[in-house]
This record gives C-alpha cells, sequence and structure tokens, in this order.
C-alpha cells in the first residue's frame, strides 16, 4: 500500500483507453444514423421543429425530418404570435381586456377588468387542455405600466372555483396580497372584487392566483405578466436606486446612461419604439395530470415559434400556426420572460449563435449578466434580455429551453432575422 | 322412444309421459301460441324494451360526460433501425383520435395506417398501427406514448429492441425447419422408448402413465400462467383474463366432446393415445407461437434459448404419447408416426402465426386452448388407469411427481 506502481497503472490506463475507443467506434458503426436522424438538438436544430411533410426534398437517402409535433394548430381562440406584442397599457390593449387611465390629484390609475372562466387552449396541435384563464386566455393579459402608477384590478369570478390574484410587485397593503387568509380572501363564484396595487419597483413581474391547491390553480393557466416601465425622471432624481452604485459613485455620464435606458425601457417614450419587445411566459401542461408535463412551451403552445419544414439545407417554410418571430435586425429586440413552470423546479432560455444581456427581474437598468447565452429561472423568477442582431447574416437562428426534454416537448423555437 | 306409437292421436294420451323426458316434448303452449312464436317471443319483447330504452332515454341524467377514452398498445414491431410501428387498439365505446406520438419523451411525427378516409381516428374496437420514422439504437430501451385529443397518454415500453425479420419466404422456412426439430423430431425420439415400455409390467406401465399425466399438469401450469401473463397484455376490450377461461373451458369440453364421440365411457387405448397427442399438440401450438413471437420481436437470442428448452423438453412427451398403447398390441407404425405429426407438428403451425401475425390476444387464447386439452387428457388418463386397476398408488403418485420434477428441470432450459 502506499507506493504506486507506475508501470501497472500505465498498463491500466492504456487497456481502459483501448477499450473506450472499441467502444465508441462500434456505437458510431451501429447508431450513426441514429445520431444523424433523431438525437439531441443538432439534429432537431437541423431539420426544424416541425415535421410534417418534412425531407420532401430527398436531402439523404433516409427520412429523418422526423422532429417534433405532427399538423397545425386549429383554435382561433387564442395566438401566440400575436400575444408577444401584445401589452396593455390602459391607453391601449386587447379588445377582450376592459381598460382605462384616471388620474386623480396627481395620481395616474390604470384600470383593467378581469374575469376568470373555463375554457380550452389547443397547446399542442389538435390537443384541447381544460383551463382555468384570466380573460379566456393562457398567460393572461399582460399589463404594462409605469413606476408610481396605480394598477386596479376589478376580477370578476366566473368560474365555479374561488380565485385571487397574487401580484409580484411590492405592495404595502396586507388586503391586497390576494391570498385566502388575508383581506377579501377567495373570491368566490360570481363575486368581483377590486385589487389595488401601487406599480413599485420597475421589473418585469408576474402575476397568479394564490388559491389553494396552489400547483393546480397555476398549472391551469392562471398567470400572467406585469411590466412596470421605469420612470425617467425618478432615474434622473436617484439614478443609485437603479444601479449597483452608491450614490457617491454616479458620475454624470453615468446618470444621463440611466435615464437614456429607462427611456428605452419606458412605453410612454419615443426611445422605446425603437426596440423590439416581446413577452415570452415560459409554461407547460401535464395533459394527463400525472405531475409531469407533456408539452413545454413559450406562451402555451408546443413549437408555436417553430418552423413549418425545412430540408435541413436552408430550405424552409412557416407553417400557417407554427413559424418563426420575425424580427428586424436593424433593431434592438428586448424579451421580457417570465417562467411560470409547475412541475419543474426550473427552466432556461438559451439563445443560439448570440449573446445577450440578462436584467434579473428586470429591477436594475444595468444588466445583472452580461454577455451569456443561456439563463436559468426558477418559478416565478423573471427577468429582461436585450439582444442584437444587426451583424447577424438574416436567417433562422434558434432559441429554447435547454433543458432538452423541454426543448423537444415543445420548448424550441426560432428567431426569423430578416 | 320405442314406446313412441305412429298414430297421432296418442301423442295427447302419452303427453304425462312425454313430460317426464325433461319436460322437453310438450306439444302445447300456454293459450294456444304457436310454438315459434313462443321461442321468438322473449327475443321481440326484448327488442321493444330496448326500443323503448333508447326512445325514452331514462338514463340520460345519469350522464356524467362519456367515459375516458381507453386505448392499449397490444405490442410494437420493428421492421427496421429507422421505424417503430405500435399496434394500437381502441377498446372504449368512443371514437379515440390519436393527436400525437411522443418517443422518448419528445415529439416526434408519424403515421397512423390501416382505415379509411380519417385513419388517425380508431372507432371502437378497431384497431391500427402507428408507424413512427424514428431511428432507434439496436439494445436501448424505446419510450413511446400516444397523445389523444385531450391530452390523456397511452405509454410503451420496448425493451432492449432489435429488428424484427419480418415476413419472407426465407423466415418461413427457418421457423417451418425449427418447428420440426423442437416440435417433431424430440416428440418421435420420445416415442422410442416404446418397444423398452412393452416390457414392463402392468405396474410400472402404470407409473408410465401417471409420469405422462404429472409431465401434462407440469405443461397446463405452465402454459396458464403463461396465458394468464400474456392476458394483461390484451387489449381491454378483448377481457384477456376471461378469454383464457374460455380458452381453457372450451378446449376442455371440445376434447371431452371429441372423445365421448369416439370412444365413449370405454375409451380405446390407441385413442386416448391420439388424445394425448392432441392435447401436447395444441400445448405446442404455443409453444411454436412463442418461439415465432420471439423471432417477430426481433428477440432472436431469446428465440434460440427457447428452442433448445423445447427439445429437452419435448422428448419427454414421447413416452407420454405411447404410454397408453404400452399394453396389448402394438398399432401400425403410421399410427406413430401421425400421433409425433399431431403432437409435433402444431409447432410449425404455431411458429409461423407467432411470426407473423403474433397479438397478445391471440397468443393468450392459443394457449389456453391447450391447457384446456391438457386438462381433459390428464383425467382421461387418470379414468383408464382407474379402470385397469389403482390410481392412487405410491409409485403412481411418486410417477406423477417425478414427471412434475422432470419438466421443471427442463424448464429451467427454457426460462434461463
Amino acid at each position: 500500500m502506499g507506493r504506486i506502481d507506475y508501470e501497472r497503472a500505465a498498463a491500466v490506463t492504456d487497456g481502459l483507453q483501448s477499450r473506450l475507443v472499441d467502444a465508441v467506434r462500434d456505437d458510431a458503426a451501429v447508431s450513426r444514423r441514429g445520431v444523424l436522424g433523431g438525437l439531441g438538438l443538432a439534429g432537431a436544430a437541423l431539420v426544424g421543429a416541425s415535421g410534417t411533410g418534412t425531407a420532401s426534398g430527398g436531402h439523404d437517402d433516409d427520412e429523418h425530418g422526423n422532429f417534433g409535433a405532427s399538423g397545425e394548430y386549429s383554435g382561433s381562440t387564442f395566438d401566440p404570435h400575436e400575444f408577444l406584442r401584445q401589452f396593455n397599457t390602459g391607453y391601449d390593449g386587447q379588445e377582450s381586456v376592459p381598460q382605462r387611465v384616471v388620474e386623480t390629484d396627481g395620481q395616474r390609475i390604470r384600470e383593467y377588468e378581469f374575469s376568470v372562466s373555463r375554457t380550452t387552449v389547443e397547446v399542442a396541435p389538435g390537443i384541447e387542455f381544460p383551463v382555468w384563464a384570466y380573460n379566456g386566455q393562457v398567460p393572461g393579459p399582460t399589463i404594462r405600466v409605469t413606476e408610481g402608477d396605480i394598477i386596479r384590478i376589478e376580477l370578476t369570478n366566473g368560474n365555479r372555483h374561488g380565485h385571487t390574484i397574487h401580484p409580484h410587485v411590492k405592495n404595502v397593503n396586507p388586503r391586497m396580497d390576494g391570498i385566502p387568509q388575508n383581506g377579501p380572501g377567495l373570491i368566490e363564484t360570481g363575486e368581483t372584487f377590486t385589487y389595488e396595487w401601487q406599480a413599485e419597483p420597475m421589473g418585469c413581474h408576474l402575476y397568479h392566483c394564490h388559491a389553494l391547491p396552489l400547483k393546480e390553480h397555476i398549472h391551469r393557466g392562471m398567470y400572467g405578466t406585469v411590466i412596470v416601465d421605469p420612470d425617467p425622471e425618478r432615474v434622473r432624481e436617484q439614478p443609485s436606486d437603479y444601479c449597483g452604485f452608491h450614490p457617491s459613485q454616479i458620475t454624470p455620464e453615468l446618470r444621463a446612461e440611466l435615464v437614456a435606458r429607462a427611456k428605452s425601457r419606458n412605453h410612454e417614450y419615443e426611445e422605446n419604439d425603437a426596440v423590439q419587445e416581446l413577452v415570452m411566459v415560459m409554461n407547460g401542461f401535464d395533459t394527463n395530470f400525472d405531475g409531469d408535463n407533456e408539452v413545454y412551451a413559450a406562451n402555451t403552445r408546443a413549437f408555436a415559434y417553430g418552423v413549418g419544414e425545412t430540408d435541413g439545407d436552408g430550405n424552409w417554410a412557416p407553417g400557417e400556426t407554427k413559424r418563426p418571430v420575425q424580427i428586424d435586425r436593424e433593431r434592438p429586440v428586448r424579451v421580457y420572460l417570465v417562467n411560470t413552470i409547475e412541475f419543474d423546479p426550473i427552466n432556461s432560455f438559451h439563445t443560439h449563435s448570440q449573446f445577450f444581456d440578462y436584467y434579473d427581474h428586470g429591477t436594475t437598468l444595468l444588466p445583472t449578466h452580461e454577455t451569456v447565452d443561456t439563463v436559468m429561472q426558477c418559478q416565478a423568477q423573471r427577468g429582461i434580455l436585450e439582444l442584437d442582431y444587426s451583424d447577424h447574416d438574416p436567417g433562422l437562428y434558434m432559441f429554447h429551453a435547454h433543458q432538452s426534454e423541454f426543448a423537444e416537448l415543445g420548448w424550441m423555437s426560432f428567431f426569423e432575422v430578416v | 322412444m320405442a314406446e313412441q306409437s305412429p298414430d297421432t292421436d296418442a301423442s295427447d294420451r302419452r303427453a304425462p309421459d312425454a313430460r317426464t323426458d325433461g319436460g322437453t316434448a310438450t306439444e302445447r303452449a300456454p293459450f294456444g301460441i304457436p310454438r315459434w312464436l313462443g321461442a321468438a317471443l322473449p327475443l321481440l319483447l326484448l327488442a321493444l324494451v330496448l326500443v323503448g330504452l333508447f326512445a325514452l332515454s331514462p338514463f340520460a341524467g345519469l350522464s356524467t360526460g362519456g367515459a375516458p377514452p381507453d386505448v392499449t398498445v397490444s405490442h410494437a414491431t420493428l421492421p427496421d433501425d429507422g421505424t417503430v410501428i405500435l399496434h394500437v387498439v381502441n377498446n372504449g365505446p368512443e371514437p379515440v383520435r390519436v393527436e400525437q406520438v411522443l418517443v422518448n419523451d419528445a415529439y416526434w411525427s408519424f403515421s397512423v395506417t390501416d382505415g379509411g378516409a380519417n385513419p388517425r381516428t380508431l372507432q371502437p374496437m378497431e384497431s391500427s398501427r402507428v408507424v413512427v420514422p424514428y431511428h432507434w439504437t439496436p439494445g436501448w430501451d424505446i419510450e413511446t406514448a400516444l397523445v389523444l385529443a385531450d391530452g390523456a397518454t397511452v405509454h410503451h415500453g420496448i425493451v432492449a429492441p432489435q429488428p424484427s425479420p419480418g415476413v419472407t419466404g426465407g423466415t418461413l422456412w427457418t421457423l417451418a425447419l425449427v418447428g420440426v426439430f423442437v416440435g417433431v423430431i424430440p416428440v418421435l425420439l420420445g416415442m422410442l422408448w416404446f418397444p423398452f415400455m412393452r416390457g414392463l409390467s402392468d405396474r410400472w406401465i402404470h407409473a408410465a402413465l401417471t409420469f405422462a399425466s404429472g409431465v401434462l399438469a407440469f405443461l397446463a401450469f405452465d402454459a396458464g400462467f403463461e396465458a394468464l401473463e400474456l392476458a394483461e397484455a390484451v387489449p381491454g376490450a378483448f377481457e384477456g383474463n376471461l378469454l383464457v377461461v374460455l380458452g381453457v373451458v372450451g378446449a376442455f369440453l371440445l376434447v371431452q366432446a371429441v372423445s365421448a364421440w369416439s370412444g365413449g365411457e370405454r375409451q380405446s387405448p390407441l385413442a386416448l393415445a391420439y388424445l394425448v397427442a392432441l392435447g401436447i399438440g395444441l400445448h405446442n401450438l404455443a409453444e411454436g407461437l412463442a418461439i415465432g413471437s420471439a423471432f417477430a420481436l426481433g428477440h432472436v437470442s431469446l428465440g434460440a434459448f427457447l428452442v433448445v428448452g423445447f427439445i429437452v423438453h419435448n422428448v419427454t412427451e414421447g413416452p407420454a404419447v405411447v404410454a397408453p398403447v404400452a399394453r396389448g398390441e402394438r398399432p401400425a407404425l403410421r399410427h406413430f408416426l401421425a400421433m409425433g405429426l399431431l403432437a409435433g407438428g402444431p409447432v410449425v403451425l404455431g411458429g409461423w402465426v407467432g411470426g407473423f401475425a403474433f397479438s397478445p390476444t391471440l397468443g393468450a387464447l392459443f394457449l389456453a386452448v391447450g391447457v384446456g386439452a391438457i386438462l381433459q387428457v390428464t383425467v382421461e388418463i387418470a379414468g383408464m388407469i382407474r379402470r385397469q386397476g389403482r390410481l392412487g398408488t405410491a409409485t403412481n403418485l411418486l410417477a406423477a411427481l417425478s414427471g412434475f420434477a422432470l419438466m421443471y428441470a427442463t424448464d429451467l432450459l427454457v426460462v434461463l
């Protein structure tokens, strides 16, 4: 014991190495086509995120365009492509969300009417999932306000279960926390209650039902996004609140920079128009109720931002209901990303061929992660991504959850950079 | 019957006598209804009740939104390493549509063969094949799931997949050859004990017969358990377990009927030998099925083991067949050949069926039929010994036990 026999060690190492080489060689011989055709994300990237009618061009001697959900979506109640760019500001928003803005004593109040109902959503082509939904859609409507505003939501419950709205914003009034144990408690069938919160802090936030069983109410679709835009005037006054620097460290240049960033983030400023803003709620559906999701998606529909068909040679076509997210390469892209996945502790977002800046929870104007291509979010975590494709060739760029299981079960998408 | 008088009047007078014949010979139905109407009336009334039931739908209030879909993947076949074929049956009362297919937790494209304009929709009791172009690796398990319109999933795992050869003339020939080696030859070899058995005393002949029934009884248990195991994979609509019961009881009664028709109580030894051969043959049909399906499902190495095991196993079936004729006159040689073919030949047939049309439903039924036939033959052998002497002697019991034990030992060869 204690002494090392180097010769013996070398012999063992040699043996192991040649065995590994043999094993890999044999394996490669057996499964080369398997690897080409079906394994992993590389294969999926090659053949696209959708299957029907693929590889009809005879790209290879065997058909390998087999990956993805078959067919197109038929339900017309929810369009994830519309949802991507739909913001409800009170001034402007979806017809299905009654909304208005009132001002009293200089305080701006953004009012919304929400209703809870039961409906079904098509989560994969042909597969209807029964949901409980805010305003008939999953995810619920995206609300967008400026920090300091009052958000007022009048909730009417038309479902047979009690529901609430629990906000992930700072909330100083416990009655407005949207839990069964406080304030109005559960809003029962037929009842109406008006929640009121001050919009703070700025960021990309989440609202969801907090009725029990919590897991089921969230899994059934009762969640949505609240975006609180920074107020450039406040940023100018208190810049240290919006970055990780001490007031003594704020230079005039930094202050100007932060104000500029705030204007870019605020929907009421022209600077914001230059940015292509997208909302993506990462969610999943356990269609057979066994505690494990059969469908994963950004914005509810599996592969909704995938391509219709491809031959893997760069020739591809969009589907009618499954098509890439088109973006203009000249303008920066901002993604408001929220993770509401149930039954899995984490989710993630990964971009191909591109790195981005990430703002965890969106509560800072300087990135919390710079130059990353993958970001992880636990349940209810959210953030803002800023991407720039200006120096990229036009074409398809994939993005997906880098839990490969989630990707192959639907959370796989493309930007079409034009 | 002999008392029956030709004059028609007599039937009236003799009515009380006729009634003693189980009451079946009654001439008049009540209220003077014609006999044919008496037979048809309950059916007519039943039809009326059913029509009324549909018209009034008294159970509408109990409706709870339909039954959940019930779909079974009975088995999978793998024609090559780029294709997985799932054999699907809709057991439920409602049509079912296969919307998506998952392979190893990933959405995959697929096509559904069989069926008419809309093959993806399976009508009640309809079966079909879901063809998935998936490049799998031999030996690596495949987990598949069908996703139905309401999100329900039907899972089917394929353990250690290997390509199945599929239907060719070559495999047909191979399976036939294997069948001859496994079935016919060992049984004929076993029959070569016949001259030796002829020299034995009654006591030892009875021992040989009870040994044979021990062998048979063991085979009945063996096939019975296997039938129940297969029954679990049988699509729910076909009621696997009850199918096994039907097979066992049906075959038992059928062989009993054949036996009663051919010889009644006093079964000739040769007829009994044929019955034993028939029972063993039906059992061997299931053996052939096992071999054929092992090839069909791609388990060629398993098939080879089965072959070796069955050969040893089947040699012991030879003496069981010839034991009833060991006493008395030696039957003609053609009888031996015929019995050998009857007992061993079905392996070939079973191999073909298993190789080309395997389904758990068919497999379970065949196994059950074998069990029923064997049970009846065992009863028959016991009857023969009882007529000639005593059944419950120590020698006979030990012989039966050793038949059991020998089968257990040779069965290990099949299992290992």
